[in-house]
């Protein structure tokens, strides 16, 4: 479709026209680029105010106040990922996990390799319960890619996730984590004892006990080590050992009431225990029977009246096997059988009770554990 | 040499219309795209430091009775036209004054827009942006010497550009202008204004980078139950849209009642009104777009938000009705977003596990306030998609639209900038009444189908079965169908002068313009209109048509007569002498 347009104006004007169009868009380029410069620089200041801002109200642990910082530097610089972070971190603080979860998630669209976002993360997954997700995140924190200290926050990350699974009682995960810990962990006193601890709840305890006797090497005089390594002993059943760290604990601080507890425990387990070395024949003899008492009332308290049919013909076997006399050579017999009934007593009352054994039985779980081995 | 080249190029552009629309289509987009991108610039920096977050109170209420004095002062004075939104003033100037928008206005509206909004004035910028694009459009249309309708086709142009720009969403921008400005989503325009928006998006990119106006967060529909909340979202968006603009047009009254004198100094009671409020709540004042982004991204508090939500439209309504220049465009936008968070959060509360948090329902409530508001629904829901670019919440956004429209239509039939223009004594075509012409189609006034001849009838028993001498031509049919049209003027011409014997098929063959067989003679389908119908009869110099089926152009339906279409229009049946 062609047509002369009527114009009423010569050509020279329309030349004009076009000239000053272009030379107005020249103009105002400049112009618009100018003031999109001072923008930039100005909003710049103003957001690093915001954030600057937000970041010490985070720090006085007010979160809710640190979001709104954090939102306004955002809104004035929306690209920025540090302030996207930081408002993702101010969100948790708040109690705003699912809105920090939302946050984070946008940034790690953009940057899913950005460790920093990931252990924030991962935070917020361990807070929401989000197990599975929260390690999958600190492994990426883990191995994800760091703007600076890469190695001090990868190690943070890691204590962080080897806690969560202490927390979790997941062992086998734990122990997986502590292992590389034990070769990259600073070699600090405070970072060691650390590591021993959660051998002790990764299910480790040789390696607990190795890394406290390491330290002691060095710090022989800290009741803090003492303690662990008597837990460490405690728990691979080494009762005698771990009542005499917790003693040298206890002696280099008599204020520490953990020690004291697990001692107490110690002693009763060590009293109660009818398998010790060194016992004489008759020890043996009347500790068993103590042991067969103790588990007997344990399961008549806890189940009475509602014994299942194999529980009762069980407990009856039980009290007449202990109304026959034992002579001095039978005590030997009578001790094995005694181990034989509180054994299979125990299992009644493990399988049987719908109550969840108690801090009383605890020594008497302990024994019987080792009985049971 | 390169100057003469130019010079050439630009007198051959001059002589090729299409050639020459889209060059002016790519100017006006970079023209209008880089100055709309001044305006905001301009306007965020001044507004930055007039009122700076966390200043004093008073200076909240000194600025904008400031900016609203000089501003009052400049439009009364100096720029008369550029006062308000800018929108009714761009129809106004399309439909009534041949596309015409003086350099003047658009100077006015750039300066006093900018210190008006930068000092806190609680009305929006898109607005202005449009009545600036069309006017630079306008302006550089008739500096360049094109015919009327040349300039008024640019108009929409400049108005695509400048809403591309100042909202970032080029879309929703060529669909405001064909909507909204022109009321035909048909229009003609269409190629020129998504050229014209397509350059002027760019050009803000290019200045401002590729960064969405709200960023909001991955919302999604949660549970079908909650279709429901915005079936309600949609009917308190249509409430409070129908207050906000019966509101607007009752104060626009009572300021018009006062002396004429007192015009330039009206909008400081805007100016005051949104101070004192913006004492208490900075957020009422401005674009709020900040807020709205907060907001969006369900950083709500329930009190606040219904608060802000009557106050901006308080604010607005004041600032709009006193004469201060800006636009309804944005605040619209606030006040859907403040009452689609109001919405959400009552309703997450209630109901947590089944609806998406607040800052859903204020994406979707503002798409709901605008449709309702302005009544441009397939803008709004556009709009919404490219503001936030996310997609998941479209089809929430048009059922809660819908309702929203509805009860708008039903509580406000007049759509706000109309009943504007209406205030101002200007009557601009509505968008229903040029529904309402269309609706006027051939169908409406079509005759059965008269006994057809056949072409092997001769003409003197044609003559005989001529029952209607009013109609000056007759169908002819075969066993395939409709083959033709025979004149009656044709007829007796061939009675009186033929040899006898001669049929109908002899007669047409004999015709010095013979008319073919194919259906390319003068004829219309029952939903054409009245106004096409008559085009056809003009040209073809005939009283009647026929009207012929869409899926088979030979099957005569009936025929259409001048008479039958004059009785319709309510003119009666009259004689018009044809051949003349």
């Amino acid at each position: 479709m062609t047509a002369k347009t009527e114009s009423p104006l010569s050509g020279a004007s329309f030349v004009r026209t076009f000239a000053a169009v272009a030379l107005a868009i020249l103009a105002l380029f400049s112009i618009d680029t100018f003031l999109a410069k001072t923008e930039r620089a100005e909003s710049g200041v103003e957001a690093a105010r915001f954030y600057a801002e937000g970041q010490h109200l985070l720090s006085q642990g007010k979160g809710a106040e640190a979001v709104e910082r954090f939102r306004s530097a955002l809104s004035v610089e929306r690209d920025s990922q540090d302030y996207q972070l930081a408002l993702g971190r101010a969100l948790l603080a708040a109690g705003r996990s699912a809105d920090a979860e939302v946050a984070l998630n946008e940034l790690l669209q953009q940057n899913p390799i950005g460790a920093a976002t990931n252990l924030a993360m991962a935070r917020v997954l361990a807070k929401e319960d989000k197990i599975e997700d929260a390690v999958f995140y600190y492994h990426r924190a883990i191995y994800g890619q760091w703007k600076e200290d890469a190695h001090a926050n990868q190690l943070t990350a890691r204590f962080e996730l080897t806690d969560l699974l202490s927390r979790q009682n997941s062992k086998e995960a734990l122990l997986a984590e502590l292992l590389p810990l034990q070769n990259d962990a600073p070699p600090d006193i405070p970072t060691r004892k650390k590591l021993g601890h959660l051998f002790i709840d990764a299910g480790s305890p040789a390696r607990a006990a190795a890394t406290f006797r390491d330290i002691l090497r060095t710090a022989p005089e800290d009741p803090e080590v003492h303690r662990g390594l008597g837990d460490a002993e405690f728990a691979s059943g080494n009762y005698r050992t771990a009542q005499m760290e917790f003693l040298t604990a206890l002696h280099l601080n008599t204020a520490d009431r953990e020690a004291q507890a697990r001692l107490d425990l110690c002693d009763q387990v060590l009293e109660l225990d009818p398998t010790q070395r060194g016992l004489s024949v008759e020890e043996q003899y009347q500790r068993s029977r103590k042991l067969v008492e103790q588990v007997m009332n344990d399961v008549t308290q806890c189940l009475g009246s509602a014994a299942s049919g194999s529980a009762q013909e069980l407990i009856k076997e039980v009290q007449d096997g202990r109304k026959k006399p034992v002579s001095a050579a039978g005590r030997h017999a009578a001790y094995e059988d005694n181990l034989g009934w509180a054994d299979r007593l125990w299992q009644v009352r493990k399988t049987d009770c719908k109550q969840a054994i108690g801090v009383s039985e605890e020594p008497l779980a302990l024994v019987l554990a080792m009985v049971g081995r | 040499m390169m100057l003469t080249r130019v010079r050439r190029s630009l007198d051959e552009l001059r002589q090729s219309e299409t050639h020459l629309s889209l060059a002016l289509s790519l100017a006006i987009g970079a023209l209008v795209g880089l100055v709309t991108v001044a305006f905001i610039l301009l306007t965020g920096r001044l507004a930055a430091r007039m009122y700076p977050p966390g200043d004093a109170g008073w200076r909240r209420i000194l600025v904008p009775v400031l900016g609203a004095l000089s501003t009052g002062y400049l439009l009364y004075r100096f720029f008369p036209f550029a006062r308000g939104s800018g929108i009714p003033q761009t129809k106004f100037a399309l439909f009534i004054n041949d596309g015409r928008i003086s350099f003047r206005t658009v100077f006015g509206k750039f300066f006093c827009c900018s210190a008006s909004l930068a000092s806190g004035i609680a009305l929006g910028r898109e607005g202005p942006s449009v009545h600036i694009g069309a006017g630079l459009a306008s302006v550089i249309a008739r500096n360049a010497g094109l015919s009327k309708e040349q300039v008024k086709s640019l108009v929409p142009v400049g108005c695509s550009a400048a809403l591309a720009a100042a909202f970032n969403t080029p879309i929703a921008a060529v669909l405001f202008s064909l909507e909204e400005i022109m009321g035909d989503l048909h229009a003609s325009v269409l190629g020129t204004a998504v050229l014209a928006s397509a350059t002027s998006w760019m050009v803000l990119h290019l200045i401002l980078g590729d960064d969405p106006l709200f960023h909001v967060s991955g919302y999604r529909l949660v549970h079908p139950v909650e279709f429901a909340v915005y079936a309600v979202l949609g009917v308190v968006g249509g409430l409070g849209s129908v207050a906000f603009v019966k509101l607007l047009l009752r104060l626009r009254e009572v300021f018009a009642k006062f002396p004429k004198q007192s015009v330039w100094f009206q909008p400081v009671a805007g100016g005051l009104t949104v101070g004192l409020l913006g004492y208490f709540y900075p957020d009422v004042m401005g674009v709020g777009y900040s807020y709205v982004d907060k907001i969006l991204n369900g950083d709500v508090v329930l009190k606040l938000v219904v608060l802000l939500a009557i106050l901006k439209i308080v604010a607005t309504a004041v600032c709009y009705a006193s004469g201060n220049a800006g636009g309804i465009f944005g605040p619209s936008l606030f006040i859907g977003a403040t009452m689609g968070a109001a919405v959400g959060s009552v309703a997450h509360s209630l109901f947590p596990a089944y609806t998406a948090g607040p800052g859903a329902y204020a994406l979707v409530g503002m798409g709901t306030a605008f449709a309702a508001i302005v009544r441009t629904p397939l803008t709004s829901v556009i709009m919404i998609f490219e503001v936030t670019r996310d997609y998941t919440i479209i089809v929430p956004l048009m059922i809660s639209n819908l309702i929203a429209y509805f009860i708008s239509f039903r509580l406000q039939r007049e759509p706000i900038y109309e009943a504007l223009a209406h205030q101002d004594g200007v009557h601009l075509p509505t968008a229903e009444a040029r529904a309402q012409a269309g609706r006027v189609r051939v169908s409406n006034a079509m005759r059965s189908v008269p006994a057809v001849l056949s072409p092997s009838t001769e003409l003197a028993a044609a003559a005989a079965q001529w029952t209607d001498s009013s109609l000056e031509a007759w169908p002819v049919a075969n066993g395939e169908g409709l083959c033709s049209m025979v004149r009656k003027v044709d007829l007796d011409n061939a009675l009186s002068n033929g040899p006898p014997g001669t049929t109908l098929a002899d007669l047409l063959k004999q015709l010095p313009e013979e008319p073919p067989t194919d259906l390319e003679f003068p004829h219309v389908h029952p939903d054409h209109s009245f106004s096409l119908a008559l085009e056809r009869m003009g040209s073809s110099g005939l009283n009647v048509l026929p009207v012929v089926s869409r899926a088979n152009v030979r099957q005569l339906l009936g025929v259409v007569v001048l008479d039958d279409i004059l009785d319709a229009y309510g003119l009666g049946a009259r004689t018009i002498p044809y051949d003349s």
